[in-house]
């Protein structure tokens, strides 16, 4: 009887491990790179949806009490002041870009000027982009152009500006 | 008759204005950073602010020069690095480009001697034996140009205002060792 219900927390492990080997699939998402620089930890996913629709994202994560700027403010800052917070493909990337990167939180104004120097709230903001997979029945080498920039307010982090990521992406006919 | 005294008392009068009260370009924080000469940036009574940059030369060397010329002031050298994309280190330039009273007096009787990190190059988290996370931050000197162990950066303080950075500014630069 009790060996009986042991078979179920290994069934339900099974059940999981099957989730985790479809991860790729449709309706999930796939890590495609990780690493931490300048104090800020940056995850890079590919995900899908059940309408079969493709995003690249990524995640970054500031320390605590710190910032990221908004994608939308110039590559050299506003006035020279702070760098943007983007996601980018690379000019030879398999990937295309099906629309604009959006991001998971609103920016705000800083309390100091320029007020053009959009902010995110303090903490993790994470950019979207909605891509086409290459026509492969294979998985590809690329790479993607990370930057970004993590303030308090009171000090800063040193920047990051174009950091090339390799990423190796599935092609579109991996999953059918 | 009477427009043309008037026309003629208002030149006069602008002519002694200008005479009398010459303006002064008045002087930035930012760096500079192709310029091979060291600059003098700011010299109050009670403050001086200048900015080397690597091309004038070997780091200890220069902070062992300005070092020197802080003692003949009678005023503390303290190395701070900034850089122009750092809001924070634009907020404090402002305050005392301003000539906030607050800032002024926190700063008062120090020599402080500016490196723009991308200038001088921080590379995991180091510029030339500086090492520092984040940036502003202060380094006090000797009367040698060698760092001192006493260190602060911006993380002591709140938003960056006068009202909080000048009392933690003051303490730093006024209690201690020197």
């Amino acid at each position: 009887m009790k060996i009986r219900y042991l078979f179920i927390p290994v069934f339900l492990c099974m059940l999981a491990a099957c989730g985790r080997s479809s991860a790729a699939t449709q309706g999930a998402s796939l890590s495609l790179a990780s690493f931490t620089e300048n104090y800020v930890g940056v995850s890079i996913l590919l995900e899908g949806n059940d309408k079969g629709e493709y995003f690249l994202s990524a995640t970054f994560i500031p320390p605590d009490g710190y910032h990221l700027y908004s994608k939308d403010i110039p590559l050299n800052g506003v006035e020279g002041l702070g760098r943007p917070t983007l996601l980018e493909l690379t000019e030879y990337s398999q990937l295309h870009a099906l629309g604009i990167l959006t991001e998971s939180v609103k920016t705000m104004e800083p309390n100091f000027e320029p007020k053009e120097l959009l902010v995110y709230p303090s903490g993790a903001v994470t950019l979207s982009l909605p891509v086409e997979l290459p026509a492969a029945d294979t998985w590809l080498n690329d790479a993607v152009k990370i930057t970004f920039m993590a303030c308090s307010e009171s000090t800063c982090k040193p920047p990051v500006t174009g950091k090339i990521v390799s990423i190796r992406i599935p092609g579109v006919d991996v999953y059918k | 008759m009477n427009k043309i005294f008037i026309f003629l008392l208002a030149g006069f009068s602008v002519l002694a204005c200008n005479f009398l009260f010459p303006q002064k370009a008045s002087p930035t924080l930012n760096p500079e950073i192709s310029s091979s000469e060291n600059e003098q940036i700011l010299e109050l009574a009670e403050l001086t602010i200048v900015r080397l940059h690597r091309q004038a030369g070997d780091l200890q060397a220069m902070l062992a020069d300005e070092s020197k010329k802080a003692a003949a002031l009678g005023q503390m050298p303290v190395v701070e690095f900034d850089a122009t994309w750092c809001p924070p280190c634009l907020a404090i330039d402002s305050a005392i480009e301003a000539r906030n009273e607050l800032m002024l007096s926190a700063y008062g009787g120090t020599y402080i001697i500016k490196l723009d990190v991308d200038e001088w190059g921080w590379n995991n988290g180091q510029v030339e034996n500086f090492r520092f996370d984040a940036i502003p931050v202060y380094f006090k000197l000797d009367a040698d140009g060698n760092q001192t162990s006493e260190v602060i950066d911006g993380g002591a303080w709140g938003e960056d205002i006068p009202e909080n950075i000048a009392p933690v500014m003051d303490e730093f630069f006024h209690s201690g060792n020197q």
